[in-house]
């Protein structure tokens, strides 16, 4: 018998009778853009009112005035293109992403941000820093409304809630531990 | 060794005892504070617990369905029925793509099979990326908590550990800097790994997706730079749909770290373009913690460590002082149906006061576990020693109620007479090794009940 089959076997010997699987409820909440801000902020990041997406270059510019090198599809100042097939040595080397962010969720400041707008997989956690755009109109008020929106999660999906953090020395948080030292919002209308 | 043993050891620091305990009931506190913001957090528990319950009663049903969705999108499944098929199969992998390095994100799973030891033997060296993770490997210890690996270390002791391993200078103790450190050195590893290797911390069944939560994002930089991901899970991890991950996602870091969500949770469902994605689905004693229906709820645990934070036991004996993969009142359940003998101290390391199971997100009746599985170890024969004899003794005299009261009587004369070396001898006394005796009652509660007028003759 394989182990499969083994494990397999096992588990329909001892498993218990069948019980009901709930119906989760669909719980509502605050989904507004002042939600969102305070835990976006609590959690380490920080949101940007953008008036019109036609400002978003200058913004960007403006928030980071470093010549930075810059991966984004959404902006056309952007000087490092980054696909799936880009060599490792290029991405390690991105400061800054821009990126497009599907839409928030107000109780925990996330981003669902499919890999569809990654560039690369390992781009959001690679680069320096990380920009999300994001649409105000874009945003829910918990996590059953967000997994509700998602038909499905592609091939791969990150929920991002702030910069990459650590708290393993002696319980003290440190923002930035592998992932992107700091997350920014770009909130667009 | 035994459970009080252990922590005897752990206990001769006071000061550090004491460190240990306000810092776990500090994260605690942040949990009680994330969780009273959350109005319908009662309800997400029973949702949790109700999931969990109905997964575990079809669960060869969501194997198989997971398996066959997780196939139809192009990933390797491989089965384990034990620790070392695990670990066999990792190795193999490894050797498949002639990898001589991997990068590891974070999995109490693969500390349980003892992955790390295993590969080192066989010529593959394991990078843990979890900054907790890394610098308990530096040490060489294990974890001491299944959220917070390095609970147990103060930040000198991180400081002279990154000093003799990454070139630190002595004496810089700064988290920052110590944890930027760690960020630039892992930086290249990372960059290096033809292979990584995650843990798991929900399966969804109708989609053949994994879920990992990090904050660091170790796990997705590792495994999105590597050729190969092996995620390795133990097959309790499944849950039947995507929209379950919205009870999940939403209980797990509020009783973890109080926070509201973690930084990065991914879900995993098919291999990037030109890459491979292995699952590793592991039993090493499940189905038998399954078919033991007292214990089985314990299978419902999502490792969210509330329980350890609040339990006053864990807070000052210290994670290690278990000696099993997951310490603290979990990890209590969980080690004696690997092994009886080994871990029969375990389960009487708790007050039995409850606050774990108040705490635990998917609602274990964990405190009443332990008590079972206190039954369980004095019908196998299995009561630690210091147990046995008193226990003994007592159910003698619980027996008898004329013993029973003679016995106070000479009890509460005896403690007001006898010399105070002889009643705190810690020979005779181990209870008043750390503790004052109250001051013997003048009379037993049976006396002053039969003086009481209204009682006469009733
Ligand atoms: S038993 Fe409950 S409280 Fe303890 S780690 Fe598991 S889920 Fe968390």
């Amino acid at each position: 018998m394989s182990s499969r089959e083994k494990i397999l076997a096992a588990v329909t010997a001892n498993q218990p009778a069948k019980v009901p699987l709930p119906t989760v409820p669909f719980f509502e909440g605050d989904a507004s853009v002042e939600k969102f801000t305070t835990l976006v902020q609590a959690i380490g990041g920080r949101v940007v009112e953008v008036a019109a997406l036609a400002h978003l270059e200058e913004v960007v510019r403006q928030l980071f005035p470093a010549d930075y090198r810059v991966a984004s599809p959404l902006l056309s100042s952007a000087n490092v293109s980054v696909d799936a097939q880009t060599p490792l040595a290029v991405l390690a080397d991105v400061e800054l992403a821009v990126l497009q962010g599907e839409f928030g969720v107000a109780e925990n400041g996330a981003i669902w941000l499919p890999e569809e707008n990654m560039l690369h997989r390992a781009l959001p956690m690679i680069t320096q820093h990380l920009a999300l755009v994001l649409s105000r109109q874009q945003l829910v008020a918990t996590m059953h409304q967000a997994y509700a929106r998602l038909a499905t999660v592609g091939g791969y999906g990150t929920f991002l809630a702030g910069p990459s953090k650590t708290a393993d020395i002696e319980q003290s948080l440190v923002i930035g531990a592998h992932g992107a030292r700091s997350l920014t919002v770009l909130l667009v209308p | 060794m035994s459970h009080s043993e252990r922590s005897d050891i752990f206990l001769l620091d006071a000061e550090r005892t004491t460190w240990h305990d306000e810092t776990l009931w500090f994260v605690r506190e942040k949990r009680d504070k994330a969780v009273y913001a959350t109005p319908e957090f009662q309800e997400l528990r029973q949702l949790a617990s109700d999931i969990k319950d109905h997964t575990l009663s079809r669960l060869d049903f969501y194997l198989q369905q997971f398996e066959e969705n997780a196939r139809r999108n192009g990933v390797h499944v491989h089965w384990a029925v034990d620790a070392a098929e695990h670990n066999a199969i990792v190795l193999g992998l490894l050797r498949q793509h002639g990898a001589t390095r991997v990068v590891k994100s974070k999995s109490m799973l693969t500390e349980e099979c003892h992955l790390n030891p295993h590969l080192l033997a066989n010529g593959i060296e394991v990078i843990d990326t979890d900054l907790g993770e890394r610098i308990i490997q530096l040490r060489e210890e294990a974890p001491s908590h299944v959220v917070l690996p390095a609970i147990h270390l103060k930040k000198e002791d991180v400081g002279d550990t990154f000093h003799k391993y990454l070139g630190t200078e002595k004496g810089n103790n700064d988290p920052q800097q110590l944890t930027e450190t760690a960020r630039q050195h892992l930086r290249e590893k990372f960059l290096a790994g033809q292979v990584a290797i995650s843990g798991v911390n929900f399966a969804v069944a109708e989609t053949g997706t994994v879920v990992v939560c990090t904050n660091e994002g170790n796990a997705d930089l590792g495994v999105n730079l590597a050729q190969v991901h092996i995620a390795c899970m133990g097959m309790e991890k499944l849950i039947p749909r995507l929209s379950d991950l919205s009870v999940f996602t939403r209980i797990l870091t509020r009783s973890a770290t109080g926070q509201p969500i973690t930084t990065y949770t991914s879900h995993f469902t098919r291999p990037a373009e030109g890459k491979e994605l292995h699952i590793v689905i592991v039993d090493n004693g499940r189905t038998q913690q399954l078919g033991r229906p007292d214990f089985r709820a314990s299978l419902k645990c999502i490792r969210c460590g509330a329980c350890m934070n609040t339990c006053p036991v864990y807070r000052r004996s210290g994670g290690h002082s278990y000696d099993f993969t997951i310490p603290g009142p979990i990890g209590a359940i969980l080690s004696p149906n690997i092994d009886m003998r080994k871990h029969a101290s375990l389960p009487f390391a708790s007050t039995l006061c409850g606050s774990c199971t108040d705490v635990c997100p998917v609602k274990i009746d964990i405190h009443t576990q332990l008590y079972k599985w206190r039954q369980v170890l004095g019908e196998a024969g299995k009561l630690p020693t210091s147990k046995k004899w008193s226990m003994r003794l007592l159910s003698r005299v619980l027996a008898k109620p004329g013993m029973y009261s003679a016995g106070g009587k000479v009890a509460r004369q005896a403690l007001r007479l006898l010399p105070h070396g002889l009643t705190h001898g810690q020979g005779y006394n181990p209870w008043a090794i750390a503790r004052e005796l109250p001051a013997p009652p003048q009379q037993s509660f049976r006396e002053w009940y039969a003086q009481q007028p209204q009682n006469d003759k009733a």
